[in-house]
């Protein structure tokens, strides 16, 4: 790459992060900190009337699962006496948070008219029916009917046949999901032009990116009592609800289970759909004309989701109503003097580093400590511009993340310079071996930066809570610190290298008694 | 010894000593696993609950000296959660802390209601849950899994499935210690903990990684002589080595400044448990890399086709040394391994040069045509 490519990008790299870091400043833009750094606000929910002991666990797993939907932000919830705290960080934009946890969660059951998967509107709804999906209902105390174990909706793309059947038209009599209820939002039906029926309504599924055309809703969670439980039969998990008798549990059940065995028009799917905050939990298919005393929902769940759909009924046969809730503001739980001592420390410590850097690779450490404030300032960037917009805020565990990724940002530094004293080392100037040495450590620092990445990904996807935070935060730096590296770091090495005056090989501390092969420096 | 590190002069025999390394680990597994049966972990208020008090901020009582009182009443500072909670119309102090005795729980409430003035009627006791939800856990340790899984894969395709193997026994050895000396000392665990221990994974994989990166190197280096692999893991760890101490120091040092500033001058406890599992990990992570990772893979290599007849050959000292500068076997003993094939008893090589000599003139490096 020729002299003035890599000026072009040194200084087109380095502008554009300081452009980043300066306009974030200039914005007002600063890292929002977590519950632990800077507090928050403490949310109490005190409940309404009369309430099980039972079910007021069962809300405080119902609104963790809520509140953990929203984001990186680590909110804390706990059950403080017979009220429910939740902790949520940062003191800006509360409203949304808590209109989404004073929400009192209704179950409610509606037969499946349709069920479409979700795509761009542009493209024709593929349509599936309801006898190739998905988790069944069946009566295990009385005569259960075939129990076909097919898997269940939560898993998509295997499960729901893709069955690209290109008729335009569903199935069902003449039902068609408008376009606009393609978009994914809960569209309620009845409205002018809306092309729903009163009373129906398309909502998505929780998990299986398919949009379901519903009923007017048939029962609510009350139909069951609060003792849904989990087993494992014939080798597959399943959740046992147990109806309430009477008219408000078995009978309302009973009618809704026989209407939708019959298939006829107003639940054509055979499916009923169990519905929390505005998402379809599950459908299962209809087995039995009538259940007594209890329903079994089997299907190709995995063991969290069976406890989940388990909770969810427990839930919903019991909810709890709170009253509005209270607002405090709540301060840091590791207190200022902790966060002080932290970023001294932290500062003392980087400090370190790049002193001991300087002091083992000499001039070369100037790239060094370049390369670490370059990824620094476009880390800092990205959390400001993501405090501001997602709400995201930077906790303990998101500072571990950001802590392991300088370790490693280091180590890209040591193990390039490493190589290149290697090769000065053996008889090659500096100028013919900085091209070799970035190729050969770029390799390692894309293969090591890789299993990190991919380690991070896995866990912020799959988990919540603090060990979310640090994913984040961990694949987010490692992402910056390869950035600095290539884009900051290569052409400022190769640059040197080039540099007439500067190819000795005091530059890396390499004394030139040790070199052999090529005194001529 | 510095010296010859800081040339690139070193020529030691990781491999051949692996059974140190093997029988140290196996020793401390063993104790962490029987501590965890015994002791079990001191969970925090995040994973067990507690009590949790309300006192109105009045009179003296502020978060200082509400600490000041648990000191005062001998209930341990670690794991305690104090915050203020500022409504509209009042000021709170909210005092989170494990399990207690009733007659604890009596002693604070009169304690607080003293320094903050007021009837200890106005003061609210209650239980409260765990804020680590057991969805939590299930969740991390589910992610936990598929994350093994997926980094194994990778590591198999990348590399070699023997990789993935030695990366895997090296992460879980450095979890397990930490979590031992965690049941050992019984230092409390609390959310930040479990952070800590995420993060010595990501270290002890990366640096895993960066060695066997150079392993493969070395192994297509060589793939021409009859080079062990036990030689060639032997050739890769020395030329890491500056590497992985530099990278160490580097890692550990801000570390230690957390410790040492944060923690023990500035006084803030919560950092310094963050600190001590860090600074163990870390600590760990740079020796299994050495000691677990690499030799796991060598003792898997060493049965393929490939190395199985120079299996247990090793280069050490000057032939080690000739073989990290001209990439190949020399001396008696590799000729006449290579002559007449394994199964020979090896003649004892004269040390024909020092190592110093070897590995200060190596050979001009031969010119390569460029491209």
């Amino acid at each position: 790459m020729s002299t003035r490519r890599l000026w072009a990008v040194l200084l087109l790299f380095t502008v554009v992060v300081s452009g980043a870091f300066v306009a974030n400043i200039a914005a007002d833009n600063t890292p929002s900190l977590g519950l632990d750094l800077q507090g928050g606000a403490s949310v109490t929910l005190t409940p309404m009337g009369e309430f099980e002991d039972g079910a007021l666990d069962a809300a405080v797993e119902v609104i963790r699962r809520r509140v953990d939907s929203i984001g990186v932000a680590e909110p804390e919830i706990i059950r403080q006496g017979n009220t429910v705290v939740v902790n949520l960080p940062g003191v800006e934009n509360q409203d949304e948070a808590l209109a989404l946890i004073g929400r009192t969660g209704a179950v409610e059951m509606r037969p499946v008219l349709n069920i479409v998967e979700q795509q761009a509107p542009d493209a024709s709804p593929t349509t599936t029916t309801g006898e190739q999906t998905s988790t069944t209902l069946a009566n295990p105390t009385g005569g259960v009917g075939e129990s076909r174990r097919l898997p269940s909706t939560a898993d998509t793309d295997e499960t729901i046949p893709a069955e690209p059947s290109n008729e335009e038209t569903p199935i069902d009599d003449g039902v068609s999901v408008p376009l606009a209820a393609q978009s994914g939002v809960p569209t309620e039906g009845g409205g002018e032009g809306s092309g729903l029926e009163p009373g129906q309504t398309v909502l998505p599924g929780a998990k299986d990116g398919l949009l379901y055309l519903l009923g007017p809703a048939a029962a609510t969670g009350e139909v069951f009592s609060s003792d849904a439980s989990v087993q494992v039969d014939q080798g597959a998990w399943v959740v046992t609800a147990n109806l309430r008798g009477g008219a408000g549990g078995e009978d309302l059940w009973n009618s809704l289970a026989a209407r939708c065995f019959a298939g006829g028009a107003d639940c054509p799917s055979k499916q009923i759909a169990i519905i929390l905050d505005g998402a379809v939990i599950s459908a299962p298919v209809v087995q039995v004309p009538s259940f007594s005393g209890s329903v079994q929902i089997s299907g190709d769940f995995t063991e969290v989701e069976a406890n989940d759909l388990a909770k969810i009924l427990q839930f919903g046969a019991v909810p709890v109503n709170f009253d509005a809730p209270t607002v405090q503001s709540v301060s840091a739980t590791l207190g200022k003097d902790s966060l002080d001592a932290a970023i001294l420390a932290g500062l003392v410590g980087v400090a370190l580093v790049l002193f001991f850097l300087f002091a083992y690779y000499r001039l070369l450490a100037v790239v060094a400590i370049g390369g670490l404030a370059i990824s620094g300032m476009l880390l800092w960037s990205v959390i400001a511009w993501l405090s501001r917009t997602n709400g995201l805020a930077f906790t303990l565990s998101g500072a571990a993340g950001v802590i392991v990724s300088i370790g490693t940002g280091a180590d890209s530094y040591i193990m390039l310079f490493e190589r290149l004293k290697e090769d000065i080392r053996a008889g090659r100037t500096l100028r013919n071996s900085a091209t070799r040495s970035f190729e050969n450590s770029w390799r390692t620092i894309i293969v090591a930066n890789t299993s990190t990445l991919i380690g991070a990904v896995i866990l912020w996807w799959l988990s919540i809570g603090s060990v979310r935070g640090f994913a984040f935060f961990l694949g987010l730096s490692s992402l910056t610190s390869m950035i600095a590296v290539y884009f900051f770091t290569r052409p400022a090495v190769l640059l040197i290298a080039n540099w007439n005056r500067l190819n000795t090989r005091g530059v890396l501390g390499v004394k030139s008694s040790q070199v052999l092969g090529g005194e001529k420096s | 010894m510095i010296r010859k590190l800081f040339r690139g002069e070193n020529t030691y025999n990781f491999y051949g000593r692996r059974r140190i390394g093997f029988t140290a680990s196996l020793v401390l597994v063993v104790v962490s696993i029987a501590s965890l049966f015994i002791g079990g972990l001191n969970l925090g208020i995040d994973f067990r609950g507690g009590v949790a008090f309300e006192v109105p901020a009045k009179g003296e009582l502020n978060v200082t000296t509400a600490r000041d009182v648990l000191s005062a009443e001998n209930v341990p500072a670690s794991g305690v959660k104090i915050q203020t909670l500022t409504s509209a119309t009042e000021e709170r102090v909210r005092i989170q802390l494990s399990d207690q005795t009733p007659e604890v729980v009596e002693a604070l409430k009169s304690a607080f209601a003293e320094k903050a003035g007021v009837n200890s009627s106005e003061i609210s006791v209650d239980k409260v849950s765990s804020s680590w939800g057991r969805g939590v856990t299930t969740k991390a340790v589910q992610a936990l899994l598929v994350f093994f899984v997926i980094v194994s894969l990778f590591i198999a395709w990348r590399f070699e499935w023997q990789m993935a193997v030695g990366a895997f026994a090296s992460v879980i050895h450095d979890i397990v210690l930490s979590v031992g000396v965690y049941s050992l000392l019984q230092i409390e665990v609390t959310p930040a903990t479990v952070t800590a221990f995420l993060t010595i994974m990501g270290y002890s994989l990366y640096d895993t990684i960066v060695i066997f990166d150079k392993m493969s190197e070395n192994e297509q280096r060589f793939a021409a002589t009859k080079a062990s692999y036990g030689d060639v893991i032997n050739v890769s760890m020395n030329a890491v080595l500056m590497r992985s101490v530099n990278t160490s120091i580097s890692s550990i040092l801000p570390v230690v400044s957390l410790l040492l500033l944060g923690a023990g001058i500035l006084g803030a406890r919560s950092l310094s448990e963050f600190a001590v599992a860090l600074f163990i990990g870390m600590l760990f992570g740079a020796y299994s890399s050495i000691y677990i990772a690499a030799p796991v893979v060598g003792l898997l290599k060493e049965r393929s086709a490939r190395f199985l007849p120079t299996k247990g050959h090793l280069s050490v000292g000057v032939d080690m040394a000739h073989l990290i500068a001209s990439g190949a076997p020399v001396g008696r003993r590799a000729q006449s391994r290579s002559q007449a094939g394994e199964g020979k008893a090896p003649s004892v090589a004269e040390p024909a040069a020092s190592v110093d000599a070897i590995l200060s003139h190596p050979p001009r490096p031969r010119k390569k045509s460029r491209r």
